[in-house]
């Protein structure tokens, strides 16, 4: 038995505006998501990463293609079917504003539970929590959390409902480089140690290096990717695209 | 600098739009109410211009009844004043009040605003009255009527038209003699019913002697000027007259009868006020959640370069502009509204006068302008300079405002709680003067110290109303959502609490009113009640002639029978004391089981009489004492004889029956029967009320149906209060709308994020239903407590008074002002909610 992949698009076709104004942000675009892998997009700005990423999650209506989460297929789901898909089988990770400031760092991690109405898996949580390292900040409200603790915080969030595939949009773009370090651990142990399937958009290739494989983005279509990537390939690639543009 | 702040104003439609209709709303009602007023003034002032068309000078008494003595014009006086130079023609007056025509049909009284009552001798000089058919009157037996009034009473020239004239005491048969009407064809000049007596007659009747006038009106010849009339006449004027132009008595006419409306104005007025006063929370909220939210794109500007000045300076031209288009647009509506009111009203009560079109005073665009403009531009003021103080760097990171301290307002608050307390016990626990003043002050000062509380309220009360409604994720998130910004909820709150705490404190003294009454009335050997007319204040020309109950006392089963004589034309011990009583305080003793406190009751002879305890304490008087008590013009000592204990019923002074004599007239105004065990009361009601036809707006009724009447005057008068206050409340309503708008437009991120993390369509509606019912609740229970508490502490103070004997919470109505509240919460968040809920995913997270 083969496994399906964690996520899959077939075929996307994403196209904003009309006439004139035209864009079209993603052509085309099929690619599969390995359970239990950890993926990096990158492209030049405005090559549709973020637009694919949201296409992914059901965040985004499509134009034409398919798109799966697991078994589902996520186009053409309503509402109902799109905030199900959120409780339990996607996590999210934005680049900033993760977290909803009347709640503490601890009930923001467990709310997508909360919502779905859930109990927390209590071995799964302590481990959660354990790897944040927030200690006795964990009670504390997200305005008295650095931006580093913060998105630890969010990344918590989106492991603690144990999805099938968490999506990251630039988590550490607003990051100094130590707590962007942090966050990159922690994704990737997430991975590594639980099996967690991760994609992330990323500009930094030191960022796309804690990755399994990096997928490469221009014009809204697939152009490379590389399996196993060092900051070193990864730019090296990144020039020779820029090249090409 | 401006041009940003225009561009921002035109972007921000929606806050824009929610600023405008609060002021809208706010400005609306109290124009409204005040061009409801001047339009309905204008029409007066018309209807007496007509009236007075042809009048140059009016002599009239300089006071109506100086010590209750009326001043009469004499023949000769009025002659001599005729022949002055420049007057062209001269008429005296004699006119009557309480004169009631019924109608030939059913024998009912005639219905109308009024019936004017006059005496002619076949001409009228000033020609306002013109003969239509038939002839004046020429005899005691005949009238003249007017077409409108033959048509109310259904008479017709020669027929038999039956009179009630107070004087009289009894109804009597006149024949119609002619038919007038008003120049211009018209029928009445506003619905009135006119009846023109001969001359001799009528001053036989209304001043017990011929050739009397009550006033005197005079044209003028050609060439002469009303003033110059005036000052001719004036250096003939007998003692105790003065002469007016035309134009000045237009206005005094129009003034008296405007007075008539003035209680209606004034409690319009006073709702007015109220919407204002909950319109300005609302304004202020608005504006100041709208400017609190553009904080970050100041310390933009800031950090581009703006100056401090040129940041608020830019707030307040906002404020200026929204605030004067939404005063402009609310006085517009307000207009509309108060001349549409005017109409309904006019029309609804048959006042056929003209309109005077549309009455827009400057007052009222003053204080339209200043409340709308005003308030938006303080409201907008104070988070201006807030925001302008923010470090730029700060603002524009992504920070959650620290929440400010409510130490300062708890404090103040208390400030005002605690001496408001103090002052509210302090009439209740001792008796002290100008207690009403002070009970009055006190629940002022709570009031307002519990609005300053409100904020730090806001925390364990909506916490505590959350463990109730805030079920499920959802409904934490709502609740956590009202409780973030205490100062926000609670200044939204107050909106609502402002009209539940008039409205509960209505309703708690009514109940109390109603249960004390209910509980008192049952105690009393009295079976069935005689009421006079309220048509006109008693003064013993309304009600029954008192030997009806003679007839009374014949019928079988009845006991006992009392009337009693009421005057409000009197005064005791030098006060004017309006409602000085006159009966067989012996028969009122066994029926109302009255009390002796000191001295006796009992049969009293003339200039005899007895007081309750409260007045006789009030007064400081002791049996014995000598009294001065005038009724009408005449003063004289009575003797105190005897104190009883006051009861809501039964209280103040009773005199011997034979003050009656110094009454304007010999009509009783209220009457009461005893019947014994075992009689068939509503038969005797039946009977009762036939000895009474005769008399015109004498009612009679079994206790039962008095008790009834009364609750339903009570049950009207909250019913009134309760739609007055409904304007507030809407306005309170838009106030949370707006607030839950507003927040949803600062939380659009937060909305996505929580939608992109899985929270459904229905959980958004369902948090911010949450929110908004914590919101309205709070405001309803804030205003609960202080309402019912001011309504207790009124209640009681009555009960001081003797005019009460219980304090009764009205629970269902209560119960029934919650249910309301959380209705309103669930109203106001539909629009906020859907909002909410619709949002675009993406658009909320990438919003900024
Ligand atoms: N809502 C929208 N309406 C119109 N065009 C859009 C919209 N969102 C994105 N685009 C366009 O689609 C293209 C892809 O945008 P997308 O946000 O996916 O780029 P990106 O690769 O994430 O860029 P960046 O690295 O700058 O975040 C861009 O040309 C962008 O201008
Ligand atoms: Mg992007």
């Amino acid at each position: 038995m083969t496994m399906t992949p964690a996520a899959r698009a077939v075929e996307v076709w994403k196209v904003y505006g009309t006439g004139e104004a035209q864009v079209q942000a993603l052509r085309g675009v099929s690619a599969e998501f390995e359970r239990g892998k950890y993926t990096a997009i990158m492209g030049p700005s405005g090559s549709g990463k973020s637009t694919l990423m949201h296409c992914l999650a059901g965040l985004d209506t499509v134009n034409a293609g398919t798109v799966y989460i697991g078994e589902t297929q996520v186009t053409g789901l309503g509402d109902a079917g799109l905030t199900k898909l959120r409780r339990e089988k996607v996590g999210f990770i934005f680049q900033q504003f993760n977290l909803l400031p009347t709640l503490t760092a601890a009930e923001n991690i467990t709310l997508p539970l909360a919502i779905a109405g859930r109990q927390p898996d209590k071995a799964w949580y302590d481990t959660v929590i354990l790897t944040v390292g927030l200690g006795d900040r964990l009670h504390h409200r997200p305005s008295e959390l650095s931006g580093g603790q913060q998105q630890r915080v969010a990344c918590a969030r989106a492991l603690v409902s144990r999805p099938e595939v968490i999506f990251a949009d630039e988590p550490t773009g607003n990051l100094d480089s130590r707590s962007g370090t942090d966050v990159l651990n922690f994704l990737r142990d997430s991975v590594r140690q639980h099996g967690q399937t991760i994609v992330m958009v990323t500009h930094d290739p030191n960022a796309a290096s804690y990755a399994d494989r990096v997928v490469f983005l221009a014009d809204g279509e697939i152009v490379d990717e590389i399996l196993s990537p060092t900051a070193d390939s990864v730019l090296d690639r990144m020039k020779k695209l820029d090249r090409n543009a | 600098m401006i041009k940003a702040s225009l561009r921002g104003l035109l972007q921000r439609k929606l806050r824009l739009a929610l600023a405008v209709i609060a002021i809208v709303l706010s400005v609306g009602f109290l124009s409204g109410s005040m061009v409801l007023s001047d339009t309905l003034n204008a029409r007066f002032a018309g209807l007496f211009a007509t009236i007075n068309e042809n009048v140059a000078v009016q002599v009239q008494p300089t006071k109506e009844s100086d010590n209750g003595e009326r001043v009469l014009l004499s023949a000769a006086e009025l002659e001599k004043m005729s022949k002055v130079d420049g007057v062209d023609k001269a008429s005296g007056e004699v006119s009557g009040q309480g004169v009631v025509p019924f109608q030939s049909d059913t024998g009912d009284e005639v219905t109308t605003q009024t019936t004017i009552a006059a005496g002619t001798d076949g001409r009228d000089p000033l020609g306002l009255v013109e003969l239509r058919e038939g002839d004046w009157p020429h005899s005691a037996d005949e009238v003249a009527i007017s077409a409108n009034t033959a048509k109310l009473a259904k008479v017709k020239r020669g027929e038999q038209l039956k009179i009630f004239v107070p004087q009289l005491g009894e109804p009597k048969n006149y024949r119609v003699s002619g038919i007038v009407g008003y120049s211009g064809g018209r029928d009445s000049l506003a619905g009135e019913a006119l009846i023109l007596f001969e001359l001799g007659h009528a001053q036989e009747m209304f001043y017990g002697k011929r050739d009397v006038f009550a006033n005197a009106s005079f044209s003028a010849k050609d060439g002469v000027t009303h003033e110059e009339l005036k000052k001719r006449i004036e250096a003939q004027l007998p003692a105790g007259f003065k002469a007016l132009t035309g134009e000045e008595v237009t206005e005094q006419q129009s003034n008296v009868l405007g007075d008539q409306f003035s209680v209606f104005q004034i409690i319009l007025t006073a709702f007015a006020i109220i919407a204002a006063f909950v319109g300005i929370f609302l304004i202020y909220n608005t504006f100041n959640i709208i400017v609190a939210q553009r904080s970050r794109e100041l310390a933009l500007l800031r950090a581009m370069g703006a100056g401090w000045g040129q940041v608020v300076g830019s707030v307040m031209l906002e404020a200026l502009i929204v605030g004067g288009v939404g005063a402009t647009l609310g006085l517009a509506l307000g207009a509309g509204v108060g001349a549409l009111v005017e109409r309904m009203l006019t029309s609804g009560i048959g006042l056929g006068i003209e309109s005077a079109g549309i009455v827009l005073s400057p007052w009222a665009v003053l204080w339209s302008y200043a409340m709308g403009i005003l308030v938006t531009v303080i409201a907008a003021f104070v988070p201006a300079i807030k925001a302008s103080s923010v470090p730029p760097v700060a603002a524009m990171r992504e920070v959650v405002r620290p929440d400010k301290s409510l130490v300062g307002l708890t404090i103040t608050g208390s400030c005002f709680l605690v001496p408001g307390l103090a002052l509210v016990a302090l009439p209740l626990l001792a008796s002290v003067p100008q207690s009403t003043l002070i009970l009055a002050a006190g629940l002022g000062l709570v009031f307002i110290g519990v609005m300053l509380l409100s904020p730090m309220l806001a925390k364990p009360v909506v916490r505590l109303l959350g463990y109730l409604v805030g079920w499920g994720q959802a409904g934490k998130l709502g609740v956590r959502n009202s409780l973030r910004n205490p100062r926000r909820t609670a200044v939204t709150a107050i909106s609502l609490m402002i009209g539940v705490t008039l409205i509960s404190a209505a309703a708690t003294v009514t109940e109390s009113f109603k249960t004390s009454l209910e509980n008192d009335i049952g105690r009393y050997d009295v079976a069935i009640i005689v009421l006079g007319p309220n048509t006109a204040p008693p003064d013993g020309r309304t009600g029954y002639n008192p030997t009806a109950m003679d007839k009374v006392s014949q019928l079988p089963g009845v006991t006992d029978v009392a009337s009693w004589h009421i005057t409000l034309n009197g005064a005791l011990g030098g006060q004017p004391y309006p409602g000085l009583a006159a009966t067989d305080v012996a028969v009122a003793q066994r029926m109302w089981k009255m009390e002796t406190i000191e001295g006796r009751l009992g049969k009293l002879s003339p200039n005899e009489f007895v007081i309750d305890d409260n007045l006789a304490k009030d007064r400081g008087w002791k049996v014995g004492e000598k009294v001065k008590v005038r009724i009408e013009a005449v003063e004289r000592d009575y003797t105190l004889v005897g104190i009883y204990k006051a009861t809501p019923t039964v209280s103040g002074p009773l005199l011997a029956e034979a003050a009656v004599d110094d009454f304007a007239g010999g009509l009783a105004y209220q009457g009461f029967v005893s019947v014994s065990q075992g009689t068939d009361v509503a038969a005797t009601v039946a009977s009762v009320d036939k000895i009474m036809s005769d008399y015109p707006g004498v009612t009679v009724g079994d206790m039962s149906a008095f008790l009834k009447q009364f609750n339903q005057i009570f049950d009207f008068l909250l019913r009134a209060i309760t739609f007055l206050l409904g304007v507030a409340l809407i306005i309170a309503l838009l106030g949370i709308l707006n607030t839950l708008l507003l927040s949803i437009v600062e939380r659009t991120r937060e909305l996505g994020l929580v939608r992109a993390i899985g929270l459904s369509r229905g959980a958004v509606v369902r948090m911010v239903g949450v929110e908004s019912i914590l919101i309205a609740v709070f405001g309803c229970l804030l205003g609960l407590v202080v309402g019912v508490g001011s309504g207790a502490a009124l209640s009681q103070a009555l009960i001081e008074a003797d005019f009460m004997t219980t304090i009764v919470l009205p629970w269902t109505n209560l119960i029934a002002y919650v249910v309301t509240a959380i209705l309103f919460g669930v109203f106001a968040a539909v629009v906020p909610a859907l909002r909410a809920a619709f949002l675009n995913v993406l658009d909320a997270i990438a919003y900024e």
